[in-house]
C-alpha cells in the first residue's frame, strides 16, 4: 500500500491503537504500488506518542493550487502549451528590429488569451476547493478526554478513537474495536467501494468488544502494527498489542474509508489515516489539435522559406531610394545586399513574426470554453439525463475530453451496478410442468414493443408482492393456492427444497417481515425468501438443524414449526455445478434436495416422465430468452440403508488428505442419481432500467461493448442474454479453461506444464475461431460473432504472441464475454463502473464514467463523466458525444481555415514588396483579427450547432458512426478547407488591390497602402464571418448576434480606431474609405465571389454525395425539432430484433439452446468459516473478486 | 437571459432556422447572384468606359540619343538640362476636370525598410519632435535632423509638367490633390522644411522651407504610400474640356531617376467617372461572376430535371447501402 502516510497525531486524548488500511479514493485494483518501510506502528489514545511518525493528516485536498502557487504554476501550465510558448517566442522577437511588427500584435491576443486561461482555471479550482471543504468539515466523534467530541474529518489523527454511528461513513480507515452490538459484530455497506450492496460483516477481536463506553474507551492503549496504507481491498495485515498480548488482525477488523455502518446503532474504531491526490486525464484534445497546429507550422514554415529565400535573391543596389547600402541605426545587415544569408536568416524570423497568426493562438482558449460550457451547461443540464428517483443529474467531472464521448468505438462496463441492479428476484418458476409467474422482463417488453405491443401497462396494473428478492406475481400459488393446483406434493416438494437447500443464515427476529438473510449470493436469499412468501419460512437454523415454519401444508391455514435435521451438505463448485442437502423429515423420511444447472440435473434424473423433463426445459429455455437465470430443482427419496452405506464412504472422502475436493466430489455423484425433477426456479437479476435497448442502441451505433464481471462463464452468458449482448443467432465461439483436457492436465499438478498446455489449446483454439470468422466475416450474410473467453485463457491470449490475434478475432465478433480488457489500439475506449474496483479501468480508458446516485462515490470521483444510469449513455454518447466530436471538428477546422486565409492574403502581399516582410495590415488589425473579429460566432457556433436535432441523433444510432470513424476531421476535410482558404485569400487581396489601382472617385485621388489593405481586411472579416454561417446547420438569433456583432464591432473599432491615431498610416482611412462608392461596390463583390466557390462545393457535396446525417436532415425536413418529445422509438425495422428475442426457439443451433443456468455464490467457504471465526484460506476469487473476473460481451460490428 | 431562455440553452433547444441547402436553394441562389451582379457589372463597365485615359511613357524618349545606352549617367549629371517635351493627341473629348497622374513601375515604396522611414510626429509637430529613430537612415544629415525626415520624403519625386494646347497654357490646378484629412491633421501647419535634401546624396526632389508642410501637397501625396511596385499618384487637375483631336503639348523636367533600377515613369491624362478612373476589374468582375453564376444555376437546373436525386431518400444512407449490396 502505497498511498498514503499516516498521518501524525496530536497531542491529547489517548485510545485505542489505529490502524489503517488504504481508504478510498485512489483506490486502484491491481496495481499494488511499491511499499513504503515496510509497516508502521500507531499506538492508539496517544496522540504524542504517534508524532515521531509524521503521519498524514485525514484532510484531502483535489486542488491543483493554492494562493501563492497559481500565478506562477498556472503560468507555466500555459506555457507549456506549444501555442502559448510560441507567441510568447514571437512576442519577444517581435520587440527586435527584425520585426516588421510592432509587439502589441501578439502580446494583446496571447495576454487576452491568458487571461481568460487563467480565470478558468481559478474558477474550477475554486470549485474544487469547495468540495474538498464540504468534505472534510464532515463532523465526526472523536474520544477526547474521555468524552465523544464532534470534530470535522480534516483534523482527526491517526490513532484517535471515534465513534461512528448508524448510516455514516467511516471517516478513516478505521480498527474496529467495538460494537453496539453485543457480539462485537456490525455490518458494512461497502457500495462506496465495489458497488455491492450486499452487506458486510465485521467482527471485532473479542479482546476489544468491551471499549463501547467512552469511559472504557479511554482506557485502551494498545499499539498496532500493520502494512503501509495500500490499495488493495481485499487484504490487510496486521497485530493488535495489547498489554503485551499481541493479537492478529485480519481484514475482518477493517472498516473502510468511504464505506457506511449499517444495521448498528454504533461501533467505536482507531484511526489510521490518508490523504490521496486525484489523478486527472491528461487531455486528449491537444493531441488532436495538434495535428492542425502542426500542419499550420508547417504551411508556415514554407510560407517563411519561400519569402526570406525570395528577399535573398530580390535584395539589389539598383533601389537607390531605400539606400540598402546603408547601415541604419539598428546596424542589422538584414537588408544588406553584400550578405544574402544574413538576409535570408534574418528574412526568415521577420516571417515568422508576420505570419504568426496563422497559429490560432485562441483556439485552445475557445476549445476550451466551448467544452467547458458544454459541460456544464449542456451535459449538467441535460434532462434526459436526469434521474428523478434518486435526484442525480449527470455530472461532467472534466470538460476536455467531451468530444471523444463521440467517438467511442468500446464500451467497457462492468456488471454488477451498472448492467444490474445487484438485485436478485425471485420472478418465475415452472412446477411439475407449469410455469408460474406473470412478470415480464425488459427483454420481452423491449420485444413487445418492436412488435407494435404495449404490454408496459399490464407489468405496472397488476399488484406484485415484492419485497428484496422477490418480485413474482401469480395466485396461483400464493397464500396456500398451490394446494389446488394439478400437482400438489410437486409444489410442497418444491417450496421445502427452496427453504431447505441452501447456505443462508438468517439473522434478526424470527418473523416473516423482520428477518434478514444473510446469504453469500444474493441468489440464493432470493430462493429463502421466495420459500418464505409461498409460506415456507425457513427461520433459523443451527449446525444440525434447519426449522421451517411451514403454512397450508395439511390443511388451508394451518401453520405448523418443521425441524428438519441436516445430514450432509454437498456443496455447490463449479465444476458440480450444483448443491445438494439430505435431511431427515422430523418423521424420519430421508430426502436429498438438490438444485443445479439444467444439464447436470437432466443427466441424473430417473428415466421416464418425459413429458415433465420436456416441459420444464421449454419453461427454462423461456426463461433464459427472457433474461432469467434458472436453477433446476429436484429430490429423490432415501432409505436409511442406502444412506449409511454412503455416508460412511462420505466421511471416509471428507477426512481423506489427498485430493479431499475430488473425493468428495465422486462420492457426491453416488448419491446424486436417480433424482426426481421438481421444477425450476427463474430469478431475475434485475437489470438497470432501459439496458437491453440502450445495449441495443449503442450497438446499432457501431459502438463494441465488453462487459466485464467476476461471474461464472454461465452467469455471464446469462446477463450478456438479458442485456441482448448475445442473442441464439449469433455464432459463438467459447474459449473456456474448464475443458476435460486441461482439467485432467491440472490433476497432474505440474505448473509448468499445465502453462504450456493451456497456452497452446488456447492458441489452437484462437486460431480456430479466427480462421472461422474469417469464414463468416466473407459471406455477406453471416450471423453475428460472439467471442465468450473466460479469465484464464484471457490471461493467456493476451500474451504477446497471441495478443494480435485476439485482437483481430475479437475486432470481427459482435460481441466477447472476457474478463480483463486492454486497451485497443487506437480506438476511443469508454470504461463504465460504479464501484471502487472499477477505479482503474475508470481511469486506464480514455473516458471513464461513473455512475452516480448511490452511495458509492469512488468510481464517480475516479471518472470524467457521471450519471445516474446505464441507459443514460444513449443520450450521453449519441446526442451529447456526437454533437460535441462535431462541434469541435467543425471549430477546429474553422480556425484552421480562418488563420490560414488571413495570413495567406499576407503572404501574397510580401510579393509585391521586394520579400522585404512588409506587414499588409495594421498591427491592431492582426491582433484582434483572432481575437475579437472572429472570435465570438465560433464560440457560439461550437455551442449551438447540431445537424440533427437530439431525437433524430437517437433514432439514427448509425449516424454515431461517423465520429467512430473521425470522418470530420480527416486530412481530406482540411485538405479541402486548404484549397478554399487559397481560393479565397486570393480573391480578396487580388480583387481589392486591382480594383483600387486606379483613382477610385470622381475627385481622382489616389488610395495609399493602409487605405487598401483596410478594405481587404474588410472584405477579410465579412467573408470570414459569413463562411461561418454557411457552415451551420442550425442558425439561431445568437448566430445572427454574433456574427453580426462582429462584422459591427470591427466597423466600430475602425472607426474609432483610425479617428484617432493621427499618427498613423491608418489615419482617416475608413472615412475616406466610406466617402466613395467603390468601397460599397466591391465590398458586395468580395466576400459573394470568395464564398460562391464553397457554396457551390456544398450544393455539389449535398446533392451527389450527401452525408448520412443530411439524407436525415432532408427526411425530416418538415418535422418540428422533437427534442424535448423524449423517447427513443424504434419506428423502422432495420434489424430483426423482435425475430431474434422471440423466435430464437425456431432457430437451428448447433448446441442446446439457452436454458439460463445461472447460480453464483462466490467464496461460500470462506464466508461461513469467518462466520464462524474460522480463519479459511482466502480464495482469489475474494480478494479480487469483482475487479475483474469473468466475462461479458462486447458487440461490435455485424454482417 | 430570462428563465425560458435559459431552459432552451441548457436543453440546447433554442428555436432554430435550419436551413437545408436543397437544389432548388442552390438554383436559386445562383439565379439572383447572377441577376444581381450582371446589372452592377454593367452600369461599372459603362462608368469606366466612359472614362478617357491618355498614358505616355516618357522615361526613355525624354533620354538623348546621346545617353540611351547610359541613362544612368545622364540622370546623375545635374550639368545636363532635363528639359523633355511630349505630344500627346487627344482622341476623344475629355470633360473637364481632367487628372494628371505620374506613374511609376518597379518602384518599392512599400519596401519595408521605405515604409517605415518616416516619422509621422515630426510630420506633425516638427523639430520639437526629438525622435527620429524610424527614419533612419535619413534621421538626419550633417549632424542636424531633417524635417521632413526618412526615405520617403527624401525620395521625393520631382518630374514637373507643364501643357499647353496650342499656344494657350493650359492652367494646371495643384491645390486640393491630397487627401483633406492628410493636409489637416497629418502635416503641421507650422512645420517647415529643415536641413532637407543637404546631405551628399540627393534622393529626389527640394522643397520650398518656407511653405509649411501641410501646404507641399506634392509631399503628402507621395507620402501616402502605395500598396503596390506599381502605382499613379495625382500630380494636378486641367480644368478645361480637351476636345478630340487636340494636341495637348508636355514640358516636363525628365529630374527623377528610375533608370537605376529600371523603373519606368508614365504620365496620365484622365478623366473621371463616380466609380474613379478607368478600370474595368470590377465592371468585368460583376458581369462575369454574374454570368457563369446563371450558367451553374442552368446546369444544376438541367441535372436535377434529367437526374433528379430523390429528396431524403433514405436508401442513400450509407447503413442502407451497404445492407442492399451485401
Amino acid at each position: 500500500m502505497a498511498g498514503w502516510r499516516g498521518s501524525r497525531s496530536r497531542p491529547g486524548g489517548g485510545s485505542p491503537r489505529a490502524e489503517r488500511i488504504p481508504s478510498s479514493r485512489t483506490i486502484q485494483l491491481g496495481h499494488v504500488q511499491p511499499q513504503a518501510p515496510g509497516h508502521r506502528t500507531v499506538f492508539c489514545n496517544d496522540r504524542e506518542a504517534n508524532v515521531n511518525a509524521k503521519f498524514k493528516g485525514n484532510s484531502i485536498s483535489t486542488t491543483k493550487y493554492n494562493v501563492l502557487t497559481f500565478l506562477p504554476k498556472g503560468l507555466f501550465e500555459q506555457f507549456r502549451r506549444v501555442a502559448n510558448s510560441y507567441f510568447l517566442m514571437i512576442s519577444l522577437l517581435s520587440c527586435t528590429p527584425v520585426s516588421p511588427v510592432s509587439p502589441i500584435t501578439n502580446v494583446v491576443p496571447l495576454s487576452m488569451v491568458l487571461f481568460v486561461s487563467l480565470v478558468k482555471e481559478a474558477y474550477e479550482d475554486w470549485k474544487r476547493l469547495q468540495n474538498d471543504k464540504a468534505i472534510n468539515n464532515s463532523s465526526i466523534e472523536v474520544l477526547q478526554d474521555r468524552r465523544w467530541e464532534s470534530i470535522p474529518w480534516k483534523k482527526l489523527q491517526v490513532g484517535d478513537v471515534v465513534r461512528v454511528r448508524q448510516d455514516a461513513f467511516f471517516p478513516a480507515d478505521l480498527l474496529f474495536l467495538a460494537s453496539s452490538n453485543s457480539d462485537g459484530v456490525c455490518y458494512t455497506e461497502t457500495a462506496n467501494l465495489d458497488g455491492e450492496t450486499n452487506l458486510k460483516i465485521r467482527k471485532a477481536l473479542e479482546r476489544t468488544w468491551d471499549y463501547v463506553t467512552s469511559e472504557k474507551a479511554s482506557e485502551f492503549n494498545g499499539e498496532v502494527q500493520c502494512e503501509q496504507p495500500n490499495n488493495s481491498l481485499y487484504t490487510f495485515t496486521g497485530n493488535l498489542i495489547i498489554e503485551k498480548q499481541t493479537l492478529p488482525l485480519s481484514p475482518n477488523q477493517i472498516l473502510l474509508r468511504g464505506c457506511s455502518l449499517r444495521n448498528t446503532e454504533y461501533i467505536v474504531g482507531t484511526v489510521m489515516m490518508n490523504s490521496m491526490n486525484v489523478p486527472s486525464k491528461r487531455s486528449t484534445l491537444e493531441k488532436k489539435l495538434d495535428k492542425v497546429i502542426v500542419s499550420l507550422f508547417l504551411i508556415l514554415f514554407c510560407m517563411c522559406l519561400i519569402g526570406s529565400m525570395g528577399g535573398a535573391i530580390w535584395i539589389n543596389l539598383k533601389d537607390y531610394y531605400l539606400q540598402l547600402g546603408k547601415k541604419d541605426s539598428t546596424n542589422t545587415p538584414q537588408f544588406d545586399p553584400n550578405n544574402r544569408f544574413a538576409v535570408f536568416a534574418l528574412g526568415i524570423f521577420t516571417l515568422i513574426t508576420l505570419y504568426s497568426p496563422i497559429i490560432p493562438i485562441s483556439l485552445y482558449v475557445s476549445v476550451e470554453m466551448i467544452k467547458f460550457i458544454q459541460s456544464t451547461q449542456f451535459i449538467n443540464n441535460d434532462l434526459h439525463m436526469y434521474h428523478t428517483e434518486t435526484n442525480t443529474p449527470a455530472l461532467a467531472r472534466t470538460s476536455n475530453i467531451n468530444e471523444e464521448l463521440g467517438q467511442v468505438e468500446y464500451i467497457f462496463s462492468d456488471k454488477t451496478g451498472t448492467l444490474t441492479r445487484n438485485l436478485m428476484e425471485f420472478f418465475k418458476c415452472s412446477i411439475g410442468g407449469e410455469s408460474y409467474g406473470t412478470g415480464i422482463t425488459e427483454i420481452e417488453m423491449g420485444g413487445a414493443q418492436r412488435n407494435g405491443k404495449n404490454i408496459g401497462e399490464v407489468r405496472n396494473s397488476s399488484i406484485a408482492i415484492r419485497e428484496k428478492g422477490f418480485n413474482f406475481d401469480d395466485a396461483r400459488l400464493m397464500h396456500g393456492a398451490w394446494r389446488n393446483e394439478p400437482y400438489p406434493d410437486m409444489c410442497k416438494e418444491f417450496f421445502r427444497c427452496l427453504a431447505i437447500c441452501h447456505t443462508v443464515l438468517p439473522e434478526g427476529e424470527e418473523s416473516p417481515e423482520k428477518i434478514q438473510y444473510q446469504a453469500a449470493s444474493p441468489d440464493e436469499a432470493a430462493l429463502v425468501t421466495a420459500a418464505k412468501r409461498f409460506g415456507f419460512f425457513f427461520f433459523r437454523r443451527t449446525p444440525t438443524m434447519i426449522y421451517v415454519r411451514e403454512s397450508h401444508v395439511e390443511k388451508m391455514g394451518k401453520v405448523r414449526d418443521v425441524s428438519y435435521e441436516i445430514l450432509n451438505v454437498l456443496e455447490f463448485n463449479s465444476t458440480r455445478k450444483r448443491q445438494s442437502v439430505i435431511c431427515r423429515y422430523p418423521d424420519g423420511r430421508l430426502v436429498l434436495y438438490c438444485k443445479g444447472a439444467d444439464t447436470v440435473i437432466y443427466e441424473r434424473l430417473t428415466s421416464g416422465n418425459n413429458d415433465l423433463r420436456n416441459t420444464t426445459r421449454e419453461h427454462m429455455e423461456q426463461y433464459g430468452a427472457a433474461g432469467l437465470r434458472t436453477l433446476c430443482l429436484a429430490y429423490k427419496d432415501l432409505s436409511l440403508d442406502m444412506y449409511e452405506s454412503w455416508n460412511e464412504k462420505f466421511i471416509q472422502a471428507k477426512s481423506s488428505l489427498r485430493d479431499r475436493e475430488k473425493k468428495l466430489d465422486e462420492v457426491a455423484e453416488l448419491i446424486e442419481r436417480d433424482l426426481n425433477l421438481i421444477g425450476c426456479t427463474a430469478i431475475e437479476d434485475k437489470l438497470q432500467e432501459g439496458v437491453p435497448s440502450c445495449i441495443e442502441t449503442l450497438s446499432r451505433a457501431g459502438i463494441k461493448i465488453w462487459v466485464l464481471t467476476g461471474d461464472k462463464m454461465e452467469t455471464a452468458i446469462n446477463i450478456a442474454y438479458a442485456c441482448k449482448l448475445i442473442n441464439n443467432d449469433m455464432k459463438q465461439f467459447i474459449i473456456s479453461s474448464e475443458t476435460a483436457a486441461i482439467r485432467e492436465v491440472e490433476n497432474k499438478g505440474d505448473q509448468v506444464e499445465l502453462e504450456r498446455f493451456i497456452k497452446d489449446a488456447v492458441k489452437t483454439e484462437l486460431k480456430k475461431c479466427h480462421e472461422e470468422a474469417q469464414n463468416y466475416l466473407q459471406s455477406a450474410s453471416g450471423p453475428k460473432l460472439a467471442l465468450l473467453i473466460d479469465g484464464k485463457c484471457l490471461m493467456y491470449a493476451l500474451d504477446p504472441s497471441l495478443r494480435r490475434m485476439l485482437l483481430s478475432l475479437s475486432m470481427s465478433c459482435s460481441s466477447v464475454v472476457t474478463r480483463l480488457v486492454r486497451k485497443g489500439a487506437q480506438r476511443i475506449t469508454l470504461s463504465i463502473g460504479d464501484g471502487a474496483n472499477d477505479v482503474g479501468m475508470i481511469q486506464a480508458a480514455h473516458v471513464g464514467v461513473g455512475i452516480s446516485g448511490l452511495e458509492g462515490m469512488q468510481a464517480v470521483m475516479a471518472s470524467d463523466f457521471a450519471i445516474a444510469q446505464f441507459r443514460f449513455l444513449t443520450d450521453l454518447l449519441l446526442v451529447h458525444g456526437r454533437w460535441s466530436y462535431l462541434r469541435i471538428c467543425k471549430v477546429v477546422t474553422y480556425f484552421f481555415y480562418k488563420n490560414l486565409t488571413f495570413s495567406l492574403t499576407q503572404f501574397w502581399f510580401t510579393f509585391e514588396t521586394g520579400y522585404s516582410g512588409q506587414r499588409f495590415y495594421d498591427d491592431w488589425f492582426q491582433s484582434l483579427y483572432n481575437v475579437l473579429f472572429t472570435a465570438l460566432p465560433v464560440i457560439i457556433f461550437g455551442l449551438l450547432e447540431k445537424d440533427v436535432s437530439a431525437s433524430l441523433s437517437k433514432k439514427y444510432p448509425e449516424l454515431y458512426k461517423e465520429g467512430i470513424r473521425n470522418a470530420y476531421f480527416k486530412w481530406r476535410v482540411l485538405g479541402i478547407l486548404a484549397f478554399f482558404s487559397v481560393y479565397q485569400s486570393i480573391v480578396v487581396y487580388n480583387f481589392v488591390l486591382t480594383s483600387s489601382s486606379r483613382g477610385v472617385t470622381s475627385s481622382g485621388k489616389m488610395l495609399g497602402l493602409w487605405d487598401v489593405s483596410t478594405m481587404a481586411f474588410t472584405c477579410l472579416v465579412i467573408t470570414v464571418n459569413l463562411r461561418l454561417l454557411m457552415m451551420c446547420n442550425t442558425i439561431t438569433r445568437w448566430h445572427h448576434i454574433s456574427v453580426g456583432g462582429s462584422i459591427l464591432l470591427w466597423f466600430i473599432f475602425i472607426f474609432v480606431y483610425s479617428y484617432i491615431s493621427t499618427n498613423k498610416g491608418i489615419f482617416y482611412v475608413i472615412y475616406v474609405l466610406t466617402s466613395t462608392l467603390y468601397f460599397y461596390i466591391t465590398l458586395l463583390l468580395v466576400p459573394v465571389v470568395a464564398l460562391l466557390g464553397d457554396f457551390l462545393y456544398q450544393g455539389i457535396q449535398r446533392w451527389f454525395f450527401p452525408y448520412d446525417y443530411q439524407i436525415v436532415q432532408e427526411v425530416h425536413r418538415h418535422e418540428p425539432d422533437g427534442s424535448s418529445a423524449g423517447l427513443l422509438e424504434i419506428g423502422n425495422q432495420l434489424t430483426p430484433d423482435e425475430a431474434r428475442s422471440y423466435a430464437f426457439a425456431q432457430l437451428p443451433q448447433e448446441k442446446s439452446k439457452h436454458t439460463g443456468f445461472a447460480f453464483d455464490s462466490p467464496g461460500y467457504e470462506s464466508f461461513f468459516a469467518s462466520q464462524q471465526g474460522v480463519k479459511a484460506p482466502q480464495k482469489a476469487w475474494d480478494v479480487v473478486r469483482r475487479a475483474s473476473m469473468r466475462s461479458k460481451p462486447k458487440k461490435p460490428q455485424t454482417s | 437571459m430570462d428563465a425560458v431562455a435559459m431552459y432552451q440553452f441548457t436543453q440546447q433547444s433554442l428555436p432554430a432556422c435550419k436551413p437545408v441547402l436543397t437544389p432548388a436553394w442552390v438554383t436559386t441562389t445562383f439565379f439572383l447572384v447572377g441577376a444581381l451582379f450582371i446589372p452592377i457589372g454593367l452600369v461599372s463597365l459603362h462608368a469606366s468606359h466612359s472614362v478617357v485615359e491618355i498614358v505616355d511613357r516618357y522615361d526613355s524618349e525624354c533620354v538623348p540619343d546621346l545617353f540611351k545606352s547610359n541613362k544612368v549617367v545622364y540622370i546623375k549629371d545635374m550639368s545636363i538640362h532635363k528639359n523633355c517635351s511630349r505630344h500627346l493627341k487627344v482622341h476623344k473629348h475629355m470633360k473637364a476636370p481632367i487628372f494628371i497622374y505620374y506613374q511609376l513601375d518597379n518602384y518599392y515604396q512599400n519596401h519595408r525598410r521605405y515604409v517605415k522611414s518616416r516619422s509621422d510626429q515630426q510630420l506633425l509637430h516638427g523639430l520639437q519632435h526629438n525622435d527620429t529613430s524610424s527614419c533612419t537612415p535619413e534621421e538626419s544629415s550633417n549632424g542636424l535632423p531633417i524635417v521632413p525626415c526618412g526615405l520617403i520624403a527624401w525620395s521625393l519625386f520631382n518630374d514637373t509638367y507643364s501643357f499647353s494646347r496650342g499656344t494657350h497654357k493650359l492652367r494646371v490646378n495643384r491645390k486640393n490633390i491630397a487627401w483633406k484629412s492628410d493636409r489637416n491633421h497629418k502635416f503641421g501647419k507650422q512645420v517647415y522644411p529643415f536641413n532637407f535634401q543637404n546631405g551628399t546624396l540627393i534622393g529626389g526632389g527640394k522643397l520650398d522651407p518656407n511653405i509649411p508642410l501641410s501646404d507641399q501637397e506634392d509631399l503628402i501625396v507621395w507620402m501616402r504610400t502605395a500598396a503596390l511596385p506599381s502605382f499613379r499618384k495625382l500630380y494636378g487637375r486641367i480644368e478645361e474640356d480637351l476636345n478630340v483631336d487636340d494636341v495637348v503639348v508636355v514640358n516636363l523636367l525628365n529630374n527623377y531617376n528610375t533608370y537605376s533600377f529600371g523603373g519606368t515613369k508614365k504620365l496620365v491624362l484622365s478623366t473621371s467617372s463616380w466609380l474613379g478612373g478607368r478600370n474595368n476589374f470590377l465592371g468585368m468582375a460583376y458581369t462575369s461572376v454574374g454570368f457563369s453564376s446563371i450558367l451553374v444555376a442552368f446546369v444544376f437546373l438541367l441535372l436535377h430535371v434529367r437526374n433528379p436525386r430523390p429528396y431524403g431518400d433514405t436508401s442513400c444512407i450509407s447503413w442502407n447501402r451497404k445492407s442492399i449490396s451485401s
